[in-house]
């Protein structure tokens, strides 16, 4: 789907992304006086959301280096479409379907076929949960902590990753992320699915994850 | 579950458990499946079964916190946006301010 599609897309709010972005205080004025040309609203809606995009970008992409340049471009067009914001959803809800649509664009152009039906989704072999799900070896000690899960998560493959974040993350429902990655709703499923499972055998191992990128360069 | 065939939760195999279960995750709008009443009777008799939906929950529900986890991109970004936007606006003559 190309950035076309926001406009249509932004005429069916989801209720639950409506919850998980409620209004920020300021922002509605900033909005218009950004609309206007002011520089400094502008300015006051990158202060806002420059971590949601930032993030955003970082779990879908896993490269800091790649993330920032999308958060850039994300601001960018942001500047260029603000006047076709109509407020028919919230504008972090907006901007959030812009970044993920910019994103998705920019794994096409790389070639990556991250986001096709059939190759981009579908991992390797090698990368495909084990079908032995429900053995006990593949139980998972007890709790999950955020900081682990968000190792996990950076060490799937692609596809999976991507389904995962939109879905259990970012909140997007499976119609949505059907339309953004042009599959099936049923696709959509399977693969957060898979993406499910092969947390579950990543995180039974959590000595064995790889640090993060972000967290490498913290250390750094 | 309108996606879902007539299953007979009781009689359900493992194998059928398994082949539905993207679905069955997906039809439940809070993501318990383990609070189903209809799987009750199938994941008590399935252990490894019951296990691999708590785990599945687990994750789900974990992940819901990375949401307000969030990351700061590097100064670097906005002064390449203001760059970018003082090339795009300004004619040169009348700069524009969008210093953060």
């Amino acid at each position: 789907m190309g950035l076309q599609g926001l406009q249509t897309m932004q005429t069916k709010p989801n209720a639950g992304l409506f919850k998980r972005n409620p209004p920020i205080a300021g922002e509605a004025e900033a909005i218009e006086r950004a609309k206007a040309g002011d520089p400094d609203a502008f300015s006051k809606l990158y202060s806002l959301h420059k971590r949601r995009v930032y993030t955003l970008c970082l779990r879908m992409l896993g490269n800091v280096s790649e993330a920032e340049d999308m958060t850039q471009e994300a601001f960018l067009h942001l500047f260029r479409k603000l006047g076709s914001f109509r407020g028919e959803s919230a504008f972090s809800t907006w901007l959030h379907r812009l970044t993920v649509n910019l994103v998705l664009m920019h794994l096409r152009k790389k070639g990556l076929q991250l986001v096709s039906l059939e190759e981009t989704i579908n991992p390797s072999e090698e990368d495909a949960p084990k079908r032995d799900f429900g053995s006990r070896d593949t139980q998972l000690a007890g709790s999950v902590d955020r900081v682990t899960l968000e190792r996990a998560v950076a060490s799937l493959p692609p596809g999976y990753r991507m389904v995962f974040v939109l879905h259990d993350v970012e909140g997007f429902e499976h119609n949505e992320i059907a339309t953004m990655l042009e599959c099936s709703t049923g696709n959509s499923k399977s693969q957060l699915h898979k993406a499910r499972l092969k947390l579950r055998e990543l995180l039974r191992h959590p000595d064995q994850l790889p640090e993060t990128e972000s967290s490498r360069e913290v250390v750094q | 579950m309108s996606d879902l065939p007539n299953l007979d939760f009781d009689s359900m195999t493992v194998a059928e458990f398994e082949q539905y279960l993207p679905e069955l995750f997906a039809s439940q709008e809070s993501g318990h499946l383990s609070d189903d009443p209809r799987l009750a009777k199938f994941l008590a008799a399935n252990p490894d079964c019951a296990a691999l939906v708590r785990d599945l929950e687990t994750i789900a529900e974990t992940a819901k916190s990375l949401f307000v986890s969030e990351e700061e991109p590097s100064d670097s970004v906005w002064s390449n946006i203001a760059n970018k936007l003082k090339q795009q606006t300004g004619d040169g003559d009348d700069p524009v301010d969008l210093s953060e």
